[in-house]
Formats: structure tokens, C-alpha cells, sequence
């Protein structure tokens, strides 16, 4: 039977097509994934099967049945539901407060509590999600905090699941205990849509594959019949190196020094504990580590959101006597964050606008405080055009623009800002393979010319083929360095863990 | 050649929205003001005749006259409005463009009157008391930016508190004390400005004078201000990321505390020139009770004007229209607060932007997806 149909979908934004009639075809009971380049059009086109957007022109079949769908209460209605990234709860609220919010179970007027926890302790254990109901939902590591997105969406009787780059956020571990929650949730006859740029999940859970190109479908495979190779080619167009290149380079001077920093968190506790290492010119170090093991301390010390309570940090080899991120800055750092919709863009701002921030200035962007758009807008055209961001418009919102192409205005500001120091966290969330394998290269390329690099990264595979060192945080502390030659992915993961013990520390 | 630049820019999706949005809400406001007079079984077209005539804003009897009395008030709601939609884009809701404009206003009128200043040739005398004037409301505007930095108290309280600082100060204090009229003049309040001190008179038989053209001056000043400089990109960056604590322009370098000091300085100062105007080019003195209220007329303005300095200049000078002819409706037998409705309703159907949004959607889109 068929769960979701869509004939002929398209969707015209100003100046970009980013559904070309669209035609697919998913039937009840199945895991059916997305996937394509960034901009593609994968998001948009979810987004119109929720009612976010119209589509331009075209047609949507729930369970045989043609529909409108104006808006997302319309798509609940026909038991279609989403698991949004950013996930829309409310951090003070209760598991399930946030869970029954908008259809409470109610005694008389008030709010029948008991009756709510108990049908949320029902469903959960129904479907084996595991929550504690009664949780604050801030209290939550991301994981589980898509768990009750998840339940939300389950209750409010969606058959039709949708589901956008939900790893993105997620710790390898995570994703697996997602996988299993979806292959449950299909095999109790729920209909599953997943997006992802990891090849290696989608061949892992889904039953047939579609992909998307510049708004076209390219084509649907079986997962039985197909590979990774050939999916990227699809998506593509060529074939996709996805290995890292070996890149030797001899190490030089020390650019970044961190000593005996302790970094406590905005919740007070100390999540950094007297962690040193130095980073080469010429280097890529790469910092290993379970998601909360640290990183996020290490990563606000070091671009200055956070003092230490103890301990110095020095870049371009000279200690920083007050810590803030214009200080940083200015002594050479460039800053990939893990949240670009956070701390890195502006999203109602234009390209052009994102391209110069932190720069803006500078000659020659600004001349005695004023901005120079002639050179403003010659500089974005040349970026826009090297790191192929689509559309080729500078004056387009980045909140436009696909999740990937975002990340790719950011690379191409941070790296053109003068730096000799980049702190890379998690750099290729949500890219493509194909912008994956871009900004490898750029990683590369800054080595080579001698820049020194500390890569921050859940990915271990990622760490494993850039990195020159490895430092593994666990709890807070670095328990070991390894060069990737010496070691494996089972090896660091058993660190990572806190399963081996110190071995040589820094 | 720039013409076709400016258009071609204007890529955005409904650009015409945040201009048709306002119309519509002043339209909707001026319908119900129909039904409001019906209701009360007056001549709605008598009522708007005679508002609109005396507004200044239509040609009629005595029009020279109406408008300069227009554009006169109109200066003061453009500047409160220019102010708070300066601290708006940066993300600050600031309450105290009415402090910072009766702070400018006192000290408008001590610079007027005072002995070593009342001898200078005209400009001079006006320049030293607008630096002075700006830089009072400025500071008054900063205090609040500072606290919020320092101390992390929300502008919306520490704005509110100035306001009444600045009252009690000048009005139980300065006005009726220090700066008060030797008794033997017969004045009450401080003393009259010296005659260096006044604005100057740039349309003969009327009131207008060089205030309506400083405050389009300003009117421009902060459009470059916003769009033409660092300072104005930093700002509006901050006022985007506001939900995200500003985390992205910090992440950039952008010193966000000082940038929250120097906005609200700069709004503030903004906010003391309508202060200046009133002291300067009408009352010629600092009262003993001053008729407030501009400075919370100016959020009014800076809605209507959709917080845009273009949209707020003819705000103002709607909003100075119905102030100017309000008592007129009096002769259609409607009380002289009938504009005062007005302008609240277009302020309520602001509030309810989204709603005429949908509606001009609902109206327009699908006839245009058509011919597609
Ligand atoms: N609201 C919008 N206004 C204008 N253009 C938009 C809008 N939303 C999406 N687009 C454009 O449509 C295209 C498709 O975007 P979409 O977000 O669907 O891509 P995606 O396949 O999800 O990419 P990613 O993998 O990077 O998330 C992009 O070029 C994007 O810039
Ligand atoms: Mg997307």
C-alpha cells in the first residue's frame, strides 16, 4: 500500500527552482531515505509535505487520497508528523508536559497530569523509547531530547514520519540507538522518510533510496541493489574520492599553547579540567571524545565566551592577558562553530553581509567606519564563486539557504579572514560528500601553508584520516595522544569511552 | 545607473510588504474610525474633512499655516521615533526616548538662557547647545546600556526608572530651584532663551523653523548610520541575533557591550533633539509642568514606520497631522482626542501585522501564481 505519493512537485523560489517535478512514490511500512547534495532540495520538499511550504504546482497523495495541505496542523491531521533539527521544545517543561502540549489530557478544565504521564510511560515503553516523563527536557543530552521529540510526534498518531538530517546532532552512539528506535518504528508499520548525508546510515537503514539534483529527482534505487559509490555518483554527478589524502608536512613552530586549563560550564561545574597541549604551525590536531566530555568548555575557553578559572591560553605565541573573542580574533584565530545558525551567521543578513562580518572593519570592506559595497560585493561574487555556493546571489538571506550551503558561506568568511590559528568544530556538519570532501581539502591546504589547525570532532573516521595528532577528553581530561598510524578507530573508541586508562599524558 | 542598482537589488520575496502593511493599517484605522462616528451618530465625512483640512497634510484655507504647525510637530515624533527604533535594530527595547527628550530639553533651555553663551552669534550659540543637549540625552540613553552591560538589568526597567529620574529631577528640582526665573520677571519656569538662541524661521508668516530641517538631517543621518557604516552592520547584527544572545557578531569580535552602550547613547541623543526643538523653536522657555508623552508617541511612530528611518519620517509626520488637526474635529461635534483614537487603532492594527499580512496573501498571491 502507499503511505505518501507526490506527483509533479515543484516549488519555485525567487531566481531558484528547488523542486523540479518531483515524483515519488512510498509505500506503508518502509524506511525510504533522501538524500543529495546541499541545496538539492530535500528540505524543501519535506517542508512542503508538512505544510510549511506550497509547492508551486503538483499533487500529494496520503493513503491513496488526493490532499491539501495549507499548513502543519493539516498534515497532522492526515497523521503525517516531523522531527525538526532544531528541535522545538521547551526547555523547562517537563518530558511530558512538552510531549501533551497543545492536546493535554485533561479532568474537568485543569490539566490531568497523572493521566498524561501514564499514557506517556505507555507509548514509550510501547515503541521502546525510554524517558523519564517527570525530567526537566533541558536537563536532557540532545539524544534524548529528539527521543521526546520523537514521542510527540508518535503521539499526536502520525503513520508517516519525517525526519531531516536527525544525526547531524547526534553522538555516534545516539544514532545507533535512532536507527533501532526506526527500524522498530517500521516494523510496527509506520512509514518512515529519512534524510542524511552519511552514506553509511542510509545503507544501513533504509529499503529504497531516492535521490535529488538541483531540484530533480535523479532517480529511486533499492538498497539491496546499490552502493555508496554509485549513490554518490548520482548525487553528484562524478566520482567522489571519499578518502582523505595523506598530506606531509613538517610541523613547525608553536602557534597555539594551552596550559593547565580548567574551564568550568554555564550550569557551574567544571567540565575542563587542567588540560595542556600545544598546536603546530603546519599541524592538525584533533581533539577525540564522546559528545559533554569537555569539548564545548574547551572550545568557549579558547575563542574567549567563557574565562578559565585557571590556566593560560596563548596563540601566535604570545599568552592572551584578557580573554574575549575580539581579542582571539585579532591574534590570528578563525572559528568554525558546530551551531552555524548560532554563533556563526546571521541569518537575516545577506551573503555578502555573513562574507565580511568580523572583517567588516577592515580595508578594504570599510574606509573610516563606512562600508564599501563595491568591494563588498566584488569580494562575495569571488567567494561565491569559489566555494560554489548556490544560488550565485549574494543578496540571498542566508536563513534561504540549504543547511549545507550555509555551512560553505561560513567556511569561505572564516578562511578568508587573516588567521594562523583555525579551531574547527565539527566542520562538516551537514555537508554533502562532495563539500565534505571540499573542505578536507581546505583543511589540507591550510596545513600546507603552514597554518596550525585543532580539529574538534565527533567523527572519528574524520579525526582517523586528517589529523597528525590525536587527543582523546574524556571526562573532562585528555587521558592520551595518539598518532593515527599507532592506533585504530576500536582503540580510540575505547578511550573514549574511559575503558583504557591514561596513557601518556601531555 | 544607481536608480537601476537600488531596484535590482530588491531581490527579497513581498520586499512590498513592509510598505503596504502600514497603508493597510492605516487604512483599516481610518474605516473604523468611520464606524466610530456613525456610532455616535456624527458625519463621518464632516469629521475627516475638517481633520484632514487642518492638518496641514491637504491644501485648504490657512494651508501655509496648518502645514508649518504640521511639520513642527511632526519633528518632535520623528525624533523619538528615529530614537527608538535606533536601539530597536540593535535589539534594545528602550522606554526612555521621554527622559532623554525633556533631559534635552532642560538643557536646551539653561544653554539658551545662560549668561556666557546668550552673547554668540546665532549658529555658534545653536551648535554649542545642540552638542550640549545631545550629549545630556545621549548620557541619559548610555546609563541605561551601561547597566544593562555591567549589571545585566533589562533596558525596559532601567529606561522606565531614568524616566522618572529626569522628571522629578528637572521638574521638583531644577525648574522650581537652580534654573528657576528670578520671581521678579513674573515667570514661571525657567527663564526665556536669548534671542541667539532661537531656531530660526525658515518659512515667514508661519512658526516653521530649521527644526523640521535638522530632524530630516538626523532622519538621513540614521538611515547611513544603519546601512552605510560599521557601527550601523554591527548594530543590526546584534538586534538579528538577539534570541541567540548575540552570539554570532560576538563570535566575530564584535565588542557587543560597547556597541550596547554606544546604541543607546546615540538613541538617546537622538531622543534630546525633539527635546531641543520644543524648547528652542516653541516654547522659547523650560515650563514649569512640561506636556509630555513624545517620547512614548515615538514607539507609536517607529511601529507605523516599521522601525525603517524612511518609514518613520512620514510616521511622524502622519502622526503630527492628526495632532495638529485635532481640535478642529470639535467643530464636527467630536471630542479633540478623536485623532488620538486614530493613531491607536493603527498602532493596534500594526500589532496585528501578521494577520493583514496573510490577508494580502490570501488576496494577491494567488493571482499572481496564476499568470505564473
Ligand atoms: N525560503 C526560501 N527562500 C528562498 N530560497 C529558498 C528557501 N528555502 C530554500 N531555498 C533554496 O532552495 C534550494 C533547496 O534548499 P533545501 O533547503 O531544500 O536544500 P537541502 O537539499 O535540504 O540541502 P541541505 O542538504 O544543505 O540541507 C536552495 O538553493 C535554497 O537556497
Ligand atoms: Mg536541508
Amino acid at each position: 500500500m502507499k503511505a505518501l505519493e507526490v506527483k509533479n512537485i515543484t516549488k519555485r523560489f525567487p531566481g531558484i527552482l528547488a523542486n523540479d517535478h518531483i515524483n515519488l512514490s512510498i509505500n506503508k511500512s518502509e524506511i525510504y531515505s533522501i538524500v543529495g547534495e546541499n541545496g538539492a532540495g530535500k528540505s524543501t520538499l519535506m517542508k512542503i509535505i508538512y505544510g510549511l511550504y506550497t509547492q508551486t504546482s503538483g499533487e500529494i497523495y496520503v493513503f491513496g487520497e488526493k490532499v491539501k495541505i495549507n499548513n502543519s496542523n493539516d498534515a497532522i491531521k492526515l497523521k503525517i508528523g516531523m522531527v525538526h533539527q532544531e528541535f522545538m521544545l521547551i526547555p523547562r517543561f517537563s518530558v511530558t508536559e512538552n510531549i501533551v502540549l497543545g492536546q493535554e489530557p485533561k479532568r474537568g478544565i485543569f490539566f490531568d497530569r497523572k493521566t498524561a504521564v501514564k499514557e506517556i510511560k505507555e507509548i514509550s515503553d510501547r515503541y521502546g523509547l525510554k524517558v523519564d516523563p517527570l525530567e526537566k527536557v533541558e536537563n536532557l543530552p540532545v539524544g534524548i531530547q529528539q527521543r521526546v521529540e520523537i514521542l510527540k510526534v508518535l503521539r499526536r498518531g502520525a503513520e508517516i514520519l519525517i525526519f531531516d538530517e536527525p544525526t547531524a546532532v547526534l553522538t555516534p552512539e545516539e544514532a545507533e540507538d535512532l536507527f533501532k528506535t526506526l527500524s522498530f518504528l517500521r516494523d510496527s508499520g509506520k512509514t518512515i522518510i529519512f534524510i542524511s548525508h552519511k552514506l553509511k546510515e542510509v545503507m544501513a537503514i533504509s529499503d529504497r533510496i531516492a535521490v535529488l539534483r538541483r531540484g530533480k529527482l535523479q532517480g529511486v534505487v533499492y538498497k539491496e541493489k546499490t552502493n555508496k559509490q554509485e549513490l554518490a555518483r548520482m548525487m553528484v554527478g562524478r566520482d567522489v574520492v571519499l578518502e582523505i589524502p595523506a598530506a606531509l608536512v613538517k610541523r613547525g613552530d608553536t602557534i597555539t599553547s594551552v596550559r593547565n586549563l580548567t574551564v568550568k560550564n554555564n550550569r557551574g561545574i567544571v567540565g575542563l579540567k587542567d588540560v595542556s597541549f600545544d598546536v603546530h604551525s603546519g599541524e592538525i590536531l584533533g581533539i577525540a571524545g564522546v559528545e559533554g566530555n569537555g569539548q564545548a568548555e574547551l572550545i568557549d575557553a579558547l575563542i574567549g565566551f567563557t574565562k578559565p578559572v585557571s590556566g593560560s591560553i596563548s596563540l601566535s605565541g604570545e599568552k592572551v592577558k584578557s580573554i574575549n573573542p575580539h581579542n582571539m580574533r585579532e591574534r590570528g584565530m578563525a572559528y568554525i562553530p558546530e551551531d552555524r545558525k548560532r554563533r556563526g551567521l546571521i541569518l537575516p543578513f545577506r551573503i555578502k553581509d555573513n562574507m565580511i562580518m568580523g572583517q567588516h572593519n577592515k580595508k578594504p570592506f570599510s574606509r573610516n567606519g563606512i562600508l564599501n559595497d563595491m568591494e563588498i560585493d566584488s569580494f562575495a561574487e569571488k567567494k561565491i564563486e569559489e566555494f560554489d555556493v548556490r544560488p550565485r546571489d549574494i543578496y540571498a538571506k542566508a536563513a534561504n539557504l540549504s543547511g549545507g550551503t550555509q555551512q560553505k558561506v561560513l567556511l569561505a568568511r572564516e578562511l578568508s579572514i587573516w588567521h594562523n590559528f583555525i579551531l574547527a568544530a565539527q566542520p562538516t556538519r551537514g555537508l554533502d560528500i562532495g563539500a565534505m570532501e571540499f573542505v578536507y581539502k581546505m583543511l589540507i591546504e591550510e596545513k600546507k601553508r603552514g597554518i596550525a589547525v585543532l580539529l574538534v570532532s565527533l567523527e572519528l573516521s574524520e579525526i582517523m584520516g586528517l589529523a597528525d595528532r590525536i587527543l582523546v577528553l574524556y571526562e573532562g581530561e585528555i587521558i592520551g595522544e595518539k598518532k593515527p598510524g599507532e592506533t585504530s578507530e576500536e582503540d580510540l573508541g575505547l578511550m573514549m569511552l574511559g575503558l583504557k586508562k591514561k596513557e601518556k599524558v601531555v | 545607473m544607481i536608480l537601476k542598482k537600488l531596484f535590482s537589488r530588491r531581490k527579497e520575496e513581498y520586499w512590498w510588504m513592509t510598505i503596504a502593511v502600514p497603508l493597510v493599517a492605516i487604512l483599516l484605522a481610518l474605516i473604523t474610525g468611520v464606524i466610530f462616528i456613525k456610532a455616535t451618530g456624527r458625519s463621518p465625512l464632516k469629521a475627516y474633512k475638517l481633520l484632514f483640512g487642518s492638518s496641514g497634510l491637504f491644501p485648504s484655507p490657512y494651508w501655509k499655516n496648518h502645514f508649518a504647525e504640521m511639520l513642527l510637530s511632526s519633528s518632535m515624533f520623528i525624533s523619538t521615533g528615529l530614537a527608538f527604533s535606533i536601539a530597536f535594530k540593535g535589539g534594545l527595547f528602550s522606554i526612555g526616548a521621554e527622559g532623554q527628550f525633556i533631559v534635552g530639553g532642560i538643557v536646551a533651555a539653561y544653554f539658551g538662557y545662560a549668561e556666557p553663551f546668550a552673547g554668540l552669534p546665532t549658529i555658534l550659540h545653536l551648535i554649542i547647545i545642540f552638542i550640549m543637549a545631545m550629549a545630556a540625552g545621549g548620557i541619559w540613553g548610555a546609563i541605561a546600556g551601561w547597566l544593562k552591560t555591567k549589571k545585566g538589568i533589562h533596558e525596559v526597567i532601567t529606561t522606565i526608572m531614568l524616566n522618572w529620574i529626569a522628571l522629578y529631577l528637572i521638574e521638583d528640582w531644577l525648574v522650581t530651584g537652580p534654573m528657576k526665573a528670578n520671581i521678579s520677571t513674573g515667570i514661571s519656569g525657567t527663564p526665556y532663551i536669548s534671542a541667539t538662541a532661537k531656531l530660526p524661521n525658515i518659512l515667514p508668516g508661519t512658526r516653521l523653523n530649521i527644526s523640521f530641517i535638522i530632524i530630516a538631517a538626523a532622519v538621513f543621518f540614521t538611515w547611513f548610520l544603519l546601512y552605510r557604516t560599521t557601527i550601523g552592520f554591527e548594530i543590526r547584527a546584534m538586534g538579528y541575533t538577539l534570541v541567540f544572545g548575540m552570539e554570532a557578531p560576538k563570535a566575530s569580535g564584535v565588542n557587543v557591550n560597547r556597541r550596547i552602550i554606544q546604541t543607546m547613547f546615540i538613541s538617546g541623543a537622538v531622543a534630546s533633539l525633539g527635546g531641543s526643538f520644543i524648547v528652542l523653536g516653541i516654547l522659547f522657555q523650560y515650563p514649569p509642568v512640561f506636556e509630555g508623552g513624545y517620547g512614548f508617541d515615538g514607539i507609536a511612530v517607529a511601529l507605523i514606520g516599521q522601525n525603517e528611518p524612511v518609514g518613520i519620517f512620514l510616521a511622524g509626520i502622519l502622526i503630527g497631522a492628526l495632532r495638529t488637526g485635532a481640535t478642529s474635529v470639535q467643530l464636527a461635534h467630536i471630542p479633540k482626542t478623536f485623532p488620538s483614537i486614530i493613531e491607536g487603532l493603527i498602532v493596534a492594527f500594526i500589532a496585528l501585522q501578521e494577520l493583514i499580512r496573510y490577508l494580502i496573501m490570501k488576496l494577491i498571491v494567488p493571482k499572481r501564481s496564476k499568470s505564473d
